[in-house]
C-alpha cells in the first residue's frame, strides 16, 4: 500500500474502567471515555468522565438498564440471563459508554475515519447485532469507515496467531484473512486483516467494515498511514484515546477522597486472601 | 496533616495544598492518649510521592511538548481532587522537644500515635512562650512569617559569642547595627572594629537628622581623633603590636624592653626619645635596624603622639559608654593593614586592661571580618580568656570559613542568613548549636535581610525572621557606578 496525504479527520474512541473500592453491599466502580481526533495536523480530545458508580446485588439491573435507556432508548438486558455479575459491571457499563459514543462520532464524522479500540464482533451481552450495524451504518451514511485494531487477537491459522506469520514484504501492508469462523451467537460485522503499518515489528488485528468495497478499505487505510503517526504500528489517535481514557493510581486516590469526602461512603479493605493464605506465592485478585 | 514516618530525630508528615507549611515553621504532633507532644520543625517540603503522577504528567504532553488541546467534561468535579492529591506535600521535619505537662524536654525518644495524633502550626509567640523566651531586656530583630515579632533577651547575648553571616548584600551588618543600636540602649559599652567606616554615621537619621543614639555614638578614626601617647601604653600592649603587628624579633624585642624601661624610668617616654635611644644604641648592627624600621613604622602610622592632650579621646569614651553606654566604633577605614593590626592590638590590649583593673565591667566586641585585622593567637584568646575578662565578641562575615571552626564549635548565637554555596554551608553547619540539614536546608533559600536565628538567644529552636529596619545611615551600602540602574 501506498500512504495517502489526502487531509482526511481521523477519529478514535477509547473507554476504560477501574474499581474504586468495595463498599459492605458492593463495588464503587468509574468510568471513562475519550474521543480523539486529527484534524489539519493537531490532535484535540473530548474526555467524559469519570463516571462514579456503587453498583450493589440490588441496583446493578437497574443502573444498566437506566443508562442503556439513556444512551439508546433501549432495554436489551431485559431477560434475567442477560443480568450481569457484579464483577463484570465495570466492563459491562464502559462498553455501553464506548458504544455510545461510536454512536455520536458515526452521526458526526464526515469523509473520515473512526478507529475502534477492539474488534466488530457483537451479538455478545456488551455488543448486540442490531446496535453494531447501527452504528456502522451511520458511519457509512456519513462516508466514514469504520477501522477496529485489536491489540491483541486469539485467532489463529494453522495453529499460529495470525499476528505472527508475517511475510517479508515491505510494509504498509494489509494481510487478508479467510477462513475464519466465529461462535454463535458472535457474529463478526467486519472482515479481518492483519494489518503492519511501518517498520516496526508488530502487526495488528484489523476488522474493516463488511459492507464496504475493497478500494473503499485500501483508500481507508492509505489514508490512515498518510494522515496519523504511528508508533509501534499502532495509530497515534487511537493511542492518545486509550492514554486520556486509562486511569492512573493518583485518579483513583483522587475518586477515593472524593466518595469519602462528598457522600461519606467508607470504602472497606478487604485482606487479600491470596496474599494472606500464600504469602509471597499469592499474586493477589485481579478484578479489571 | 498526618503523620507518616518517624526516623530518628526526623518527621515525615503529608500535608494537604490548603495547608500550606513552609520551611522553618513549627508543627505540633499532639497525641491525645500519650498526653504528649513532640515539637517538630520544617526543615524541607518535598512533593509527596504519589503513585501514578508521572503517568498524569506524561500524558499531558504526548504531542512533541505541546499540550493537546482538549475538553473535559466532568460532571462529578472529580479535578479538584486529583490536583489536591497531586500537590500532596511532605514535609520533612526535625524534631526539637517534646511539649509534657506544659514543660518541654529536648527528648524525642517516644512516637507518637500515627492514627491518632493531631498535628498543628505553632505559631513564633506560642513556641516563644512555651519555651520561655522572654526576659526584661527585650531585642526586637524582626518580623517571622506569621506576623509576629521575634524578641529575644540581651542576656542572652551577654556573655556569649556570637556570629552573624551569610552572603554579601543581605543583612548582616544591618543587624549587627540593630543589636549594637539595642545594647547600648541598656547601657552597654560597645566596641566596633569597623572596616568600611559604614557604622561611623549610625547617630543620624536615613535623612540626616541626629537619632536617639547621637550621643552615644562615639567614632575613632585612627591618626586622626584616635591617637596614643607612648606614656600612656603599657610595656605589654607595645610588646604585642611589635611583636604581632610588626613581627619583631626575639633578640630585638628584648633590647626594645631595656630602652622602654629606661626611658619610662627616666620619665622620658616621648616618641622623639625612643627614637634617640634607638639610634644611639650600642648593640648589634641588625638589631638596631630591625629596632630602627620598627620605629618608622610607629611614627609613619600617625596613631601615636607625643602630645597628652590628643591622646584622651580613647579613655574618656569609654569612661562615658561605662556610664550611660555608648559605642565606640574604630574606623579602619583607609588604614593599611599594618596600622589597623596595631590598632587593633592597641585597642584590645586596652580594653584588657581596663576590664582587669576594672574599669569597665563588660564589652560587646563587634569584629566585621575579623581576619583582615586580628592576628592567628587572638582566635582562641577571643573565646577563652577575653571572654573571662568580659569581652563579648560578635564575629560579622560573608567568608564564614575565614572564622576556625573551633569558634564555630563554641559559638553560643548564630544569626545565618543567605549561603547558596555548599562549602559556606558546610562551614555553619560545624556549629555546636545546630543540625547540619536544619543550616543547610533552611540558610540555602532564606530570602533577603531574612535571617535564621539559633542558639541561646532563642532557646535552640531556630527561627526564621525579617530583620527589622532601622532609622539609621547604615551607609553599608555598596558604592555603585551606575546609579540608575533597576
Amino acid at each position: 500500500m501506498k500512504p495517502n496525504h489526502q487531509e482526511t479527520i481521523i477519529a478514535a474512541i477509547d473507554t476504560s474502567t477501574i474499581k474504586i473500592g468495595e463498599t459492605s453491599t458492593g463495588i464503587i466502580i468509574a468510568i471513562r471515555g475519550a474521543t480523539t481526533w486529527k484534524q489539519n495536523r493537531k490532535y484535540r480530545y473530548t474526555r467524559l468522565g469519570p463516571f462514579i458508580f456503587h453498583i450493589t446485588e440490588e441496583n446493578k439491573n437497574e443502573v444498566y438498564n437506566t443508562l442503556e435507556k439513556a444512551y439508546f432508548n433501549a432495554h436489551y438486558s431485559s431477560n434475567r440471563y442477560a443480568s450481569p455479575h457484579l464483577m463484570q459491571m465495570p466492563t459491562r457499563l464502559a462498553s455501553l459508554l464506548e458504544r455510545w459514543l461510536q454512536t455520536m462520532l458515526a452521526k458526526t464524522v464526515n469523509n473520515g475515519l473512526i478507529l475502534f479500540d477492539g474488534s466488530l464482533t457483537s451479538g455478545t451481552f456488551d455488543t448486540p447485532v442490531q446496535r453494531m450495524k447501527e452504528i456502522l451504518s451511520l458511519a457509512r451514511k456519513n462516508s466514514s469507515t469504520v477501522l477496529a485494531f485489536s491489540k491483541m487477537t486469539s485467532l489463529r491459522v494453522n495453529g499460529y496467531l495470525i499476528t505472527d506469520q508475517l511475510p517479508k514484504s515491505e510494509p504498509p501492508y494489509l494481510l487478508e484473512t479467510t477462513g475464519l469462523r466465529f461462535k454463535p451467537p458472535t457474529v463478526v460485522l467486519g472482515d479481518v486483516y492483519v494489518a503492519r503499518l511501518n517498520k516496526a515489528n508488530y502487526a495488528f488485528r484489523l476488522d474493516i467494515d463488511r459492507e464496504t468495497t475493497l478500494t473503499q478499505r485500501l483508500e481507508a487505510v492509505e489514508k490512515l498511514v498518510g494522515n496519523d503517526l504511528y508508533a509501534q504500528s499502532y495509530p497515534e489517535t487511537l493511542r492518545l484515546a486509550h492514554i486520556l481514557c486509562t486511569f492512573t493510581a493518583n485518579e483513583v486516590l483522587a475518586m477515593q477522597h472524593f466518595i469519602t469526602r462528598k457522600h461519606g461512603i467508607q470504602i472497606i479493605n478487604r485482606p487479600d486472601m491470596h496474599r494472606l493464605l500464600f504469602g509471597p506465592f499469592g499474586k493477589g485478585e485481579i478484578y479489571s | 496533616m498526618k503523620l507518616y514516618k518517624k526516623e530518628g530525630n526526623i518527621l515525615q508528615i503529608l500535608s494537604f495544598p490548603n495547608e500550606n507549611a513552609e520551611k522553618g515553621d513549627y508543627l505540633m504532633v499532639e497525641d491525645p492518649d500519650a498526653r504528649k507532644a513532640i515539637i517538630a520543625q520544617v526543615i524541607d517540603v518535598q512533593f509527596a510521592s504519589i503513585p501514578g503522577v508521572l503517568e498524569e504528567l506524561l500524558r499531558t504532553l504526548p504531542d512533541g511538548g505541546v499540550p493537546i488541546q482538549g475538553e473535559d467534561i466532568d460532571p462529578l468535579e472529580i479535578a479538584p481532587h486529583i490536583t489536591y492529591i497531586q500537590d500532596a506535600s511532605l514535609l520533612i521535619c526535625k524534631t526539637r522537644a517534646t511539649l509534657e505537662n506544659e514543660a518541654l524536654s529536648p527528648s524525642n525518644s517516644w512516637l507518637p500515635s500515627r492514627s491518632q495524633s493531631t498535628i498543628k502550626k505553632l505559631s513564633v509567640p506560642m513556641l516563644l512562650k512555651l519555651a520561655k523566651v522572654e526576659g526584661t531586656r527585650p531585642i526586637i530583630l524582626g518580623g517571622t512569617k506569621d506576623s509576629s515579632l521575634l524578641t529575644i533577651d540581651a542576656t542572652a547575648v551577654d556573655g556569649m559569642l556570637n556570629i552573624i553571616t551569610g552572603k554579601k548584600g543581605c543583612g548582616k551588618s544591618h543587624l549587627s547595627k540593630l543589636l549594637m543600636a539595642s545594647l547600648i540602649g541598656y547601657k552597654a559599652t560597645v566596641v566596633i572594629f569597623d572596616l568600611n567606616g559604614e557604622y561611623t554615621s549610625i547617630g543620624m537619621t536615613q535623612d540626616g537628622k541626629r537619632n536617639m543614639y547621637y550621643n552615644k555614638i562615639h567614632a575613632l578614626t585612627p591618626s586622626q581623633n584616635f591617637k596614643v601617647a607612648l606614656d600612656q601604653l603599657h610595656l605589654n600592649v607595645v610588646m604585642g603590636i611589635l611583636i604581632h603587628a610588626l613581627h619583631l624579633p626575639g633578640t630585638s624585642s628584648r633590647e626594645f624592653r631595656r630602652i622602654w624601661k629606661t626611658l619610662k624610668e627616666k620619665g622620658k617616654l616621648s616618641l622623639y626619645e625612643l627614637g634617640e635611644a634607638i639610634r644611639n644604641l650600642t648593640c648589634n648592627q641588625h638589631v638596631r635596624d630591625a629596632l630602627s624600621s620598627r620605629y618608622h613604622a610607629i611614627v609613619n602610622s600617625g596613631f601615636f603622639t607625643d602630645n597628652p592632650a590628643e591622646s584622651t579621646f580613647l579613655k574618656e569614651c569609654l569612661l562615658k559608654s561605662k556610664e550611660e553606654g555608648g559605642a565606640i566604633i574604630i574606623n579602619l577605614r583607609n588604614t593599611s593593614t599594618i596600622d589597623r593590626q596595631i590598632v587593633v592590638e592597641y585597642v584590645l590590649g586596652k580594653l584588657v586592661d581596663s576590664l582587669q583593673s576594672w574599669k569597665l565591667k563588660a564589652v560587646f566586641l563587634f569584629a566585621e571580618e575579623a581576619h583582615l585585622y586580628l592576628r592567628e593567637t587572638y582566635w582562641d584568646d577571643i573565646v577563652t580568656r577575653m571572654r573571662h575578662f568580659g569581652i563579648f565578641t560578635t564575629f560579622i562575615t560573608n567568608q564564614p570559613d575565614t572564622i576556625r571552626e573551633s569558634i564555630y564549635r563554641q559559638a553560643d548565637n548564630i544569626f545565618l542568613f543567605n549561603f547558596t554555596n555548599e562549602h559556606d554551608l558546610d562551614v555553619v553547619s560545624r556549629a555546636a548549636r545546630v543540625d547540619a540539614e536544619t543550616v543547610r536546608s533552611i540558610a540555602r533559600d532564606l530570602p533577603p535581610h531574612h535571617c535564621l536565628t539559633l542558639g541561646r538567644v532563642v532557646r535552640d529552636f531556630p527561627i526564621v525572621t525579617r530583620v527589622r529596619s532601622l532609622d539609621m545611615k547604615t551607609m553599608g551600602e555598596t558604592r555603585l557606578f551606575f546609579k540608575d540602574r533597576n
